[in-house]
């Protein structure tokens, strides 16, 4: 395995060259390290295989692109400006239950979609002005952003990264309804409590009020709704009547925001569409380059590597395994470790009840969305809210997602005893 | 200056983009250019898919049928290989059938390329090879190494969700181009669909009693060296696997689960009236566990990340067979020519008014048990292909 180990450690090293020594971006020193990995793999310059293991993520980087442009929309046109005043005016008097509601909202895109990114950018670029405007602090919206997100994706009825572990053993997604709930909600609620209920407890309504901005509301009445709620219809309709054809996220985004341009204030569309793809152009190519670099890892045999590696030490010992790397490999990308760690940790723990397991370890797996380089859920969460950086969201959400570590860990271990939860 | 310094630099970007763009192309653009098996003394026609479906005519998912008609009448058989593209025992079995099978009662078609779309892309992320090449009668032969699933630029994009019709059985959004999940298909549905309904047309109007799915699995994987068998076909399925464990063949029967859909040994079981049978080879190129792409790992079967994984206790096969170590592409391939004829042989016993009755066809002995080691790994089936 020695060839496999120098062109791990040579991966590592030019991409921690590029990133700190050469200051080159993040996407950047990923292709290089892909290309030093071909060249020491003995695998020559693999111009192919950087192209193909960058499509890896087409589908994700058009998802990104048109929720910014969806995001921006509501922003511009006044819409956002109206939900949040609605929300406050109505809720503020139990702060609690108002907290968990605006969770539940943050969660539901990402319930839909299994998606993340499209929680975060959708659901919670709308009530993370609620959340601020209600006292609770920038970084800790971003953090309730980026932990709704991430328990949004894997909450029922949508858990892709379950549905990819369960298919790596032939178990189809039916039985996962209650587990996923038991493994998600409470958390969610936690979280969010956790994070904004001492700001909310205390609020003084009438300062909050004179900061309300409800003239859009007052100008376009419902109708300032009308692409939050077509976004909302074109996500659940096929999933509500399965033979109309599922258009997908990025159409789902661009109609509503094409609606968006007319039911609200007027804005310079070609700036504002310019504009969203500028803010999310490093995303994107990390994103391309993450795909070279696992693309080149699994060629080389580093990936095959990593996971002999994890599943090699005793028992007690992979359960830290699994928990330290089923995040770390989610850094290419939670749906990626779902596959490549997860089916086998799954396999590796086939004496246990396979849906409480697999559905433990794509609780696991979805922390990967806070793993730099790529953290799509805390990167967003931060630019939501307009921070400039996303590190210390991901500082803030370290104990959080340890307690999703532990809390996946308690499912596996008691998997057995709790197969009574799963229904159907 | 400095503007003029960063247009200079796009420019050059530009530049490089497109160059890549097509050389890169130009790469993809080739892989559509499937080898095809060269005719065998049993082949009587070759059509395409689209004769029985003709909502396949003209797309990327119409795919030749080779048909071997017997001297005498008989049963009716279908060999389905290339169902995955990433699994090269299944079509290069049907390729060595194709060019070797001498049919005396009954008819055989044979469909190399079931997913014909899918053999011509790879997997994004997975790091295959595009191709591989052995050494045949004819002298040296290149083979495609595809996907799993078809290709995108016939069907894309896929759902959040898939959802099997009929049952409605939800899996991974993935799982749409998988033609192993569609059947049994329907003539307005998507690409993948079509082709499955193309294949259960096929079954019905030719009454196939017969039909076989070749396929490969990661070593990892729990069903493997395995005959996955509807239940109709089970009594036939019970026989065939008794002469191939007398044959030296360690082989596992399960019956198919009536709870997982969208599977030939399923739907093809319950949408027709043929008896489906699928079974699995242990492929050392598919796994997560594996290590690095090569013939070696392709045709070869061996891999270094599997011995470690055996010692692991990882594996549901045994790394090395009768001191061969891992699963070369002989043994592979041997595997499901030998359960083909001992299958068939079963049907035939069963149904002595539609016997199926071939020859010339290799199997597991000539394949792999008899043969000299240092030529396993991809010369040997090379010698049986013209």
């Amino acid at each position: 395995m020695t060839t496999e180990l120098l062109t791990f450690l040579a991966m590592i090293g030019v991409f921690l060259l590029g990133c700190f020594l050469c200051k080159l971006p993040v996407s950047i020193s990923m292709v290089l390290s892909a290309i030093a990995g071909a060249l020491v793999g003995g695998k020559g310059f693999p111009l192919r295989h950087l192209v193909e293991g960058m499509f890896a993520y087409v589908d994700t980087i058009l998802v990104i692109v048109t929720a910014m442009i969806f995001m921006k929309v509501i922003q511009e046109s006044g819409a956002l400006d109206a939900i949040s005043s609605v929300i406050i005016e109505r809720f503020h008097k139990m702060p609690a239950l108002m907290l968990c509601l605006i969770m539940v909202i943050i969660m539901f895109p990402g319930m839909i979609t299994g998606s993340s990114t499209a929680s975060v950018l959708s659901a919670g670029s709308i009530m993370a002005p609620v959340l601020m405007l209600m006292g609770v602090p920038m970084l800790e919206t971003a953090s309730i952003l980026a932990m709704g997100g991430i328990l949004g994706m894997i909450a029922p009825p949508t858990n892709i990264p379950a549905m990819i572990i369960g298919a790596g053993i032939d178990i189809p997604y039916s039985g996962f309804g209650l587990p996923l709930t038991l493994m998600t909600f409470p958390l969610a609620f936690l979280f969010v409590l956790m994070f904004g209920y001492k700001y909310v407890k205390n609020m003084n309504y009438e300062e909050v009020r004179g900061k309300l901005r409800t003239e859009s509301r007052k100008k376009y009445g419902f109708r300032i709704y009308t692409p939050l709620i077509l976004a909302i219809v074109l996500m659940v309709i096929n999933k509500a009547v399965p033979a109309i054809p599922d258009i997908g996220m990025p159409l789902v985004f661009l109609i509503s925001a094409a609606v968006g341009c007319f039911t609200g204030n007027r804005f310079n569309v070609a700036k504002m569409a310019k504009d969203s793809v500028n803010s999310v152009l490093p995303v994107m190519g990390i994103l391309m380059g993450v795909g070279m670099f696992i693309q080149i890892m699994t060629l080389t045999g580093v990936r095959g590597l990593i996971v002999n590696s994890c599943l090699s030490l005793p028992n007690v010992a992979r359960y830290i395994a699994m928990a330290v790397s089923m995040p770390l490999f989610g850094a290419v990308s939670s749906f990626g470790s779902a596959s490549v760690l997860g089916v086998p940790f799954l396999l590796s723990f086939l004496a246990k009840k396979e849906i409480i397991v697999a559905g433990a370890l794509s609780l696991i797996a979805s922390l990967g969305d806070m793993m730099p380089p790529t953290a799509l859920a805390g990167i967003f969460a931060a630019q939501v809210v307009g921070m400039p950086k996303y590190t210390p969201v991901l500082k803030k959400c370290l104990l959080p997602c340890l307690i999703v570590i532990l809390w996946g860990i308690f499912f596996i271990v008691f998997a057995n005893q709790l197969q009574f939860l799963i229904l159907g | 200056m400095k503007e003029k310094k960063h247009l200079l630099t796009a420019c050059l970007c530009l530049a490089a983009s497109i160059a890549v763009c097509c050389i890169t192309g130009a790469n993809f653009l080739k892989a559509r250019e499937l080898p095809m098996p060269q005719n065998g003394p049993g082949v009587t026609e070759v059509k395409m898919l689209s004769d029985w479906f003709s909502g396949l005519k003209g797309t990327h998912a119409d795919t030749p049928v080779y048909v071997l008609r017997g001297a005498e009448p008989g049963g009716t058989m279908l060999i389905l290989g290339g169902t995955h593209g990433n699994e090269p025992s299944g079509y290069m079995s049907a390729f060595t059938f194709i060019e070797n099978a001498v049919v005396d009662k009954g008819t055989v078609y044979v469909i190399p390329y079931t997913n014909r779309s899918g053999m011509t892309h790879n997997d994004p992320g997975e790091g295959n090879m595009q191709y591989f090449t052995l050494q045949t009668q004819s002298g040296p032969r290149t083979f495609r190494f595809g996907s799993r699933a078809t290709n995108p630029i016939d069907q894309w994009p896929d759902p959040d969700v898939y959802v099997h019709y009929p049952s409605g059985q939800k899996l991974s959004g993935s799982e749409t181009r998988n033609i192993n999940r569609a059947y049994p298909g329907r003539p307005d549905g998507n690409l993948t669909e079509k082709a499955a309904y193309g294949v259960a047309e096929l079954i019905r109007t030719e009454n196939i009693g017969l039909t076989f799915d070749l396929h490969e699995a990661s070593p990892e994987y729990p069903v493997i060296n395995a005959t996955v068998a509807h239940q109709d076909a089970m009594p036939i399925a019970s026989e065939g696997c008794i002469s191939l464990l007398l044959n030296g063949i360690e082989m596992s029967l399960e019956q198919s689960p009536t709870n997982f859909h969208g599977l030939t040994h399923r739907e093809l079981g319950d949408y027709t009236d043929t008896m489906a049978i699928l079974m699995e080879t242990a492929n050392a190129s598919q796994g997560r566990l594996r290590g690095a792409t090569s013939q070696r790992q392709v045709m070869g079967g061996q891999d270094k990340c599997y011995e470690l994984s055996e010692r692991l206790g990882m594996l549901y096969v045994p790394w090395t067979v009768n001191g061969i170590l891992g699963h070369p592409i002989e043994e592979r391939c041997g595997r499901h020519l030998q359960g083909i004829k001992e299958y068939s042989t079963a049907y035939s016993n069963a149904n002595p008014d539609k016997p199926i009755v071939y020859r010339g066809v290799p199997g597991y002995a000539e394949l792999f048990l008899n043969a000299d080691p240092t030529y396993l790994g991809g010369s040997i089936l090379g010698s049986y292909l013209k």
